[in-house]
């Protein structure tokens, strides 16, 4: 069989966003071996140049949509609003990150090269169309995001987070594997368009690059049920990516011991890249078999949301009250799953933008209070923050109140556009717990809010140190944002829907 | 076809007594040497399913390169004292039970949806216009269809070694 | 100038001046430093410097804000006068566009939601009340707030709340009503917890929120709902729809129009107060004063009622849905009366008679006269505005005190006060001529006559308002008249307020007085221009048939004899009132004494707090110990007092009929952390292993889930 190994052009422009970031990491590496230059703003720089050019390249790759590498990949609606939104994750982190590391004395390259990996990861996670693919990005994605946990060696809480990340990251990877085996069992393929096809049916080809024709044959007839199974291990593997019950257990100790910016990355970056391969799992190549795997996605959003919430409610740390406060929005996501439906997809991906924003914006708030070494994380820090720095406060506000979802903001539209998808899907049941435990959550962000300005200032906030041009940009980046989907939803939704319709 | 049968589960064994000693020697060069061990039977089982690049890469990879690469570091490294240390979580039976069922509910699902599998068929096909052998058959799979996921693994192992080194820098 | 094409400044205004507030009211008004800002005893404060004269230009710019807006309101109204059907809506730009989605009946339908601005003469009447006695409640401010910290903090949320509030009547369609509906909650929140450092205002203010927001869920799932049975969320189009005959009345069951209704009738409840989820408002009263009788009383209360009668054409497919709305107005209406008529501070008895007008305009709309509760919500809202402002005004004058066994005899003291609070009493007690008389007359009137009313609603209905009566004139005894119960050291500071208290005082009153006169009784026959306010509504709420036959059924001395009747009841009420605290003040102790368990019942609200901290509180968290305490002690009490059965009897009652009562959020929450966040958290070991083994678990979970099934 002769063999091409040069890829066409359109190919690699379709991994430009990915081949952009690789590079750009591993020069920023060699650069750090060259420079020699510590506590320098280089670094950061150089990753937000390197984070614009990945936004531009994905921006571009849009405008050559397809399938890329014999199927391997593909590059539409979907992959692009995710890949955009990680990468703009990312440059928010960074902006999150300049002041935060210098205060800790660890500005290196390594921290913003691991990041770019990390975000090459989830780009691919993003475009992936076959489940080796998937299982590469997600294991690059998590590899760097378990070491730039444990980032601060010198942080005795960083380190366990890291080690307990890593340890049960792997377990639940391993899981995901044993999944990827159990489709390929069942279909014979492990290319989502081949999956979906043999689950369709009862006889089907495809052009499965390089030429060679894949034919495949319903083989579920004889247990729908199998495919359940194989969605329970894959379920575990990106169940445990989002933070979703009852695969949540890590979530807590983890966005606690782990510095402030890298939880803000790895609350939405990862989460978002693993929400898309549910999407293209789930609601596209599994999707013929919904009745088989809807159950579980049902417990597990009713499981997030109770569990997150509920268990928020008694946390002083304000890192670990967010970290619950993220199962719980995970729980919301997956509601929107559940609904299996176009409207259903698009309001996953409208909510995961909101979420970004309004997330990286809250823990970005945090990293800034808790000063060196991280002591200020309490809610009673949070006193009197409001007198102290009146704009920090306000972006927090902001960003509170879309998580908790008032109208104005993100998060009030992303709720609510979730809430429909289920309730037109008649998910009442659903849709009423979720809502009430939307309610129940207000509490405990407002507890934050009560803190802020209902009280005298704490020590923390009066040693607070004024904010950063960097952390500035990030907060009012997020806050603007947050506020400009409250108001003018459109844009992102026409995209989102659009994505959504042609998913299939 | 009995040989065929009888050297499985002569590796299976392998593979299975392997991975508990692994896991229960308290001696760190005991539990690598049953590493070994277990990875040589997934050698074997792979040189059963006529795969024999795999089978030499599974040798030549995890049993030559990485596991005496780990041999040397727990010798040079005085681990004496973790081999003594009380194993202070307990709770052995909860564990046995839960891999114990996660198990044997497998074992009911393969069984009970065992008509979905149609695996040998597809492989058969495949191996029957391979005339020219596995070992031929995989480098064209990995440098035409496999070419993509073949080239980010490399990614992959950049970001394992950085992260290490990162890891295990004195200073960074 | 056209007021109608500028309608968007409307609410702009107040934003604006809320806007200048929050983002630079602090250069206008420097808070002192290192002191801490909180209640401000009047009568002792005058030492408190800080007036400084940029300070006054606050008083300029935020009532300045309300007053354009009232100016435009009128122009835009006068216009609005001379358009066919009188209808007007502008959209402003579009909010969420295309939405294509699939209803329940299996249409592709296109939702949309716009900026858009709807006045036609319901909201009419609302922005009036809201921008004309939120004016006059400004201008009382600056005389109350003056010697607070944080006043360029209280003008901006007052100012904001007079947007969201301009926006939730403004809007056209139910989303960005619902924008308003969250806006005024916020406020409402922000200005109870004003006195921050107050715990209870503090409590008080989270109560308010989180119950409003148990409402809102039911608010938005009825909104939900409409937009997937509908198609639309426009009021111009669901009442299109609605009236097209698309969908038959829901006479005879429970469809899926009474799902809506009763969904969006909860979201009301929430926002005005009615059982289940009245008791944030008589805690809302930590608030300064002025808020009380701005938000508690005149406007954003009275935002359910204002939903309620804006989905009319809803309610009117849905008779058992109104009768929901009916009982649960009526029941509002007596509970709180009688829990009114022997609270002892005087907010709280203004607080709970909010809550019993509120009942009753949801009692009229429950028996579909739409235009007879927004009318009793136009005249409350003077009376009741003049109500609270008044006594905020006897508070300042006594130096802080709200008890009203430490007033009395206080007539001469601050005449204009007592005067003004004379009109708005008699007004609320229902005595001929005066507003309040107007609309209670003909809310019992239409309980009595209207195909969806009863006798047993008016009869309800009558005895509330003897208890209104009565506890009205309670409240002005105890204070103005009898005898000076005063502290000696506070009796030589007690002074009449500033004419910028006093001056809005006497616009109210005058309101009180005049507002009535709109709606004369059709028994009258005053001439169209006593009929403006129900011949103005009419368009909005097509009543159609219905009415006139029901007053064709009844004579007219049988409306006589009703409206002598209710007159009586008043005039009894005041009397008794008059007797026991004036004459005979022996009296109101020896009846408290030999009625004590049901004096205590009346005190302790019904126990409604009590029952919910019982259930959800202490209930199954704190196990049987401090049940079985509270049981003994309400056992020895009854030995001690021989009559503490009816306690334990009435508050057993309770529970039964409470249970499905819920306190809003607040108790829910303390009793749901305990008992589901103690197993969240207990997972929560730290250790790696069990975190795998909690993994395994979970995947046991789903595959048990796939053999069983």
């Amino acid at each position: 069989m002769p063999v091409d190994l040069m890829p066409a052009s359109a190919d690699l422009i379709r991994l430009l966003p990915e081949i952009v970031l690789t590079l750009m990491g591993t020069l920023l590496m060699v650069l750090a071996a060259i420079l020699r230059k510590r506590s320098s703003n280089a670094y950061g720089n150089l990753s937000i140049a390197a984070l614009l050019a990945a936004l531009g390249a994905a921006v571009y790759a849009y405008t050559r949509q397809g399938p890329a590498f014999g199927n391997m990949l593909v590059v539409d609606g979907l992959a692009t609003f995710f890949r955009a939104l990680v990468i703009v994750v990312g440059i928010l982190t960074v902006l999150a990150s300049y002041r935060f590391l210098r205060r800790q004395g660890a500005e290196t390259g390594e921290y913003h090269a691991l990041l770019l990996f990390s975000i090459a990861g989830q780009c691919l996670m993003a475009a992936a169309n076959d489940l080796i693919v998937v299982f590469i990005g997600l294991e690059i994605s998590s590899l760097a995001s378990y070491v730039m946990v444990g980032y601060l060696r010198d942080d005795k809480r960083a380190n366990e987070a890291a080690l307990k990340y890593f340890l049960l990251g792997s377990f639940a990877t391993a899981f995901f594997l044993y999944g990827v085996a159990l489709v390929y069992g069942i279909t014979g393929t492990i290319n989502l368009s081949g999956v979906r096809a043999a689950l369709t049916a009862p006889e089907s080809c495809l052009q499965a690059g390089a030429g060679s024709v894949l034919c495949v044959q319903n083989w579920l007839a004889p247990w729908p049920i199998f495919l359940g199974v194989a969605a329970a291990l894959l379920f575990v593997g990106l169940g445990f990516k989002v933070s979703a019950a009852p695969f949540q257990i890590w979530a807590p100790d983890v966005y606690q011991g782990a510095p402030s910016p890298v939880t803000a990355f790895l609350s939405t970056g990862p989460k978002a890249a693993a929400f898309a391969v549910f999407l293209r799992i789930f609601m596209s190549a599994f999707e013929p078999g919904g009745a088989a795997w809807e159950p579980l996605v049902w417990f597990s959003a009713l499981a997030s949301m109770t569990i997150g919430n509920f268990a928020a409610l008694r946390q002083s740390n304000v890192k670990r009250m967010l970290a619950y406060s993220s199962i719980a929005h995970a729980g919301y996501v997956l509601v929107a799953l559940t609904a299996r439906s176009a409207d259903g997809a698009a309001a996953v991906m409208f909510y995961l933008g909101a979420y970004a924003f309004m997330n990286i914006g809250a823990f970005a708030v945090v990293g800034h209070l808790a000063g060196k070494g991280e002591r200020y994380q309490d809610i009673e820090d949070f006193g009197g923050l409001g007198q102290k720095q009146p704009l920090t406060a306000a972006m927090l506000t902001i960003f509170l109140l879309s998580l908790i979802g008032v109208p104005l903001t993100g998060g009030f539209f992303g709720k609510f556009y979730i809430f429909k998808a289920a309730l037109e899907s008649h998910l009442v049941w659903l849709t009423v717990l979720g809502l009430l435990n939307s309610a129940v959550a207000a509490y405990y962000y407002l507890r934050v809010l009560v803190m802020m300005y209902f009280r005298e200032p704490s020590q923390a906030a009066i040693e607070a140190e004024p904010l950063r041009p960097g952390l500035r940009a990030a907060l009012l980046v997020s806050a603007v944002a947050t506020l400009f989907l409250g108001i003018f939803p459109n844009w992102v939704l026409d995209f989102s829907n659009k994505s959504a319709a042609m998913m299939k | 076809m009995l040989i065929d049968t009888v050297l499985f589960y002569i590796f299976a064994a392998m593979v299975l007594s392997g991975a508990i000693f692994t896991i229960t020697r308290r001696s760190a060069v005991h539990s690598a040497i049953s590493l070994i061990c277990s990875l040589l039977g997934v050698a074997g089982l792979f040189l059963l399913q006529r795969a024999e690049f795999l089978f030499a890469v599974q040798i030549v990879l995890y049993v030559g390169g990485i596991m005496v690469l780990f041999l040397f570091v727990i010798m040079l490294v005085n681990l004496d004292l973790a081999a003594k240390a009380r194993q202070f979580n307990r709770a052995w039976a909860v564990g046995i039970a839960a891999v114990a069922v996660v198990g044997a509910e497998m074992a009911w699902f393969l069984y009970r949806g065992r008509a979905a599998f149609h695996i040998a068929e597809n492989g058969g096909a495949g191996l029957g216009s391979a005339a020219a052998g596995n070992t031929e058959m995989i480098a064209d799979s990995l440098f035409s269809e496999y070419l993509l996921p073949f080239e980010i693994a490399s990614v992959l192992l950049l970001v394992a070694v950085v992260g290490s080194v990162v890891m295990a820098k004195k200073r960074i | 100038m056209n007021f109608l094409d500028q309608i968007w400044l409307i609410p702009l205004f107040p934003l604006l001046g809320a806007a200048l507030m929050l983002f630079f009211g602090k250069l206008l008004d420097p808070q002192p430093v290192g002191q801490a800002s909180g209640p401000a005893h009047h009568g002792q404060a005058e030492g408190l410097p800080h007036q400084t004269s940029l300070r006054k230009l606050i008083d300029f710019i935020c009532p300045g804000m309300v007053l354009l807006s009232f100016v435009f309101s009128l122009g835009a109204i006068y216009q609005l006068r001379q358009l066919p059907g009188r209808v007007y809506q502008v959209i402003q730009f579009t909010w969420i566009a295309g939405l294509p989605f699939h209803m329940a009946n299996g249409h592709l339908a296109t939702f949309q939601a716009d900026w858009g601005f709807l006045l036609d003469p319901l909201s009419s009447v609302m922005i009036l009340v809201v921008t004309g006695v939120g004016f006059l409640i400004h201008v009382y401010s600056t005389g109350y707030m003056a010697h607070d910290n944080g006043y360029y903090r209280f003008f901006g949320y007052l100012n904001l709340f007079v947007f969201f509030m301009l926006m939730l009547v403004l809007a056209n369609n139910y989303m960005l009503l619902f924008v308003g509906w969250e806006g005024v909650g916020l406020c409402s929140y922000l200005l109870i917890g004003f006195y921050f450092h107050k715990k209870s205002a503090c409590d008080a203010g989270k109560k308010a929120f989180v119950v409003n927001r148990v409402g809102d869920a039911g608010f938005v799932l009825g909104m939900l709902l409409m937009m997937s049975v509908l198609g639309t969320v426009k009021f111009t189009d669901v009442n299109a729809i609605l009236r097209s005959g698309q969908f038959p009345a829901e006479t005879a069951g429970f469809g899926v129009l009474s799902a809506i209704a009763i969904l969006m009738f909860f979201g009301a409840t929430g926002k005005s107060a009615q059982v289940p989820l009245y008791v944030w408002l008589p805690d809302a009263m930590e608030g300064p004063t002025p808020v009380s009788a701005l938000i508690h009383a005149a406007t954003m209360v009275t935002a359910g009622v204002y939903m309620v009668a804006r989905s009319a054409a809803l309610f009117q497919l849905t008779p058992s849905a109104s009768a929901v709305v009916a009982v649960v107005g009526a029941f509002t209406a007596i509970l709180a009366a009688t829990i009114a008529l022997v609270q002892n501070d005087i907010k709280r008895v203004l607080a709970y008679s909010t809550v019993s007008q509120l009942g009753y305009m949801f009692l009229a709309l429950g028996v579909g006269a739409y235009w007879v509760a927004i009318f009793h919500l136009f005249t409350h809202a003077f009376f009741k505005a003049l109500l609270f402002l008044g006594s905020g005004s006897v508070i300042h004058a006594v130096g802080g005190e709200q008890d009203m066994r430490r007033m009395g005899a206080l007539k001469n003291k601050i005449p204009i006060t007592h005067w003004t609070m004379f009109a708005g009493s008699v007004a609320i007690a229902g005595i001929p001529g005066l507003a309040g008389f107007f609309s209670k007359d003909e809310i019992l009137w239409q309980a009595y006559s209207s195909p969806l009313g009863s006798k047993a609603l008016w009869f309800v209905g009558l005895a509330t308002a003897g208890l209104t009566a009565f506890y009205m004139w309670r409240l002005m005894n105890l204070t103005f008249y009898g005898r000076s119960r005063v502290a000696p050291e506070t009796e030589k500071h007690v002074h009449e307020s500033p004419a910028s208290m006093t001056v809005p005082l006497t616009l109210l009153a005058i309101g009180s007085v005049l507002a009535g006169w709109l709606g004369t009784p059709k028994l009258w026959n005053l001439g169209a221009s006593f009929h403006k306010f129900e011949t103005w509504l009419a368009p909005m709420f097509a009543t159609g048939a219905a009415e006139p036959a029901g007053e064709a059924g009844h004579s007219a001395s049988l409306e006589w004899m009703l409206m002598g009747l209710s007159v009586a009841v008043a005039i009894v009420g005041i009397s008794i009132a008059r007797y026991f605290y004036h004459n005979r003040p022996d009296i109101p102790d020896s009846l408290e004494k030999s009625f004590k368990p049901l004096h205590t019942l009346l005190y302790n609200k019904w126990y409604v707090d009590e029952i919910y901290d019982f259930l959800f509180v202490n209930g199954l968290g704190k196990g049987g110990g401090r049940v079985f305490g509270a049981f003994d002690r309400t056992v020895v009490d009854g030995g001690v007092n021989g009559a503490g059965w009816l306690t334990r009897f009435s508050s057993k009652v309770s529970i039964w009929w409470d249970t499905w009562i819920v306190d809003g959020a607040v108790r829910l929450t303390s009793f749901s952390v305990k008992l589901l966040s103690y197993p969240a958290c207990l997972l929560e070991t730290g250790r790696v292993q069990t975190y795998a083994f909690f993994v395994v678990a979970g995947l046991l979970a789903f595959f048990g889930y796939y053999i069983a099934r």
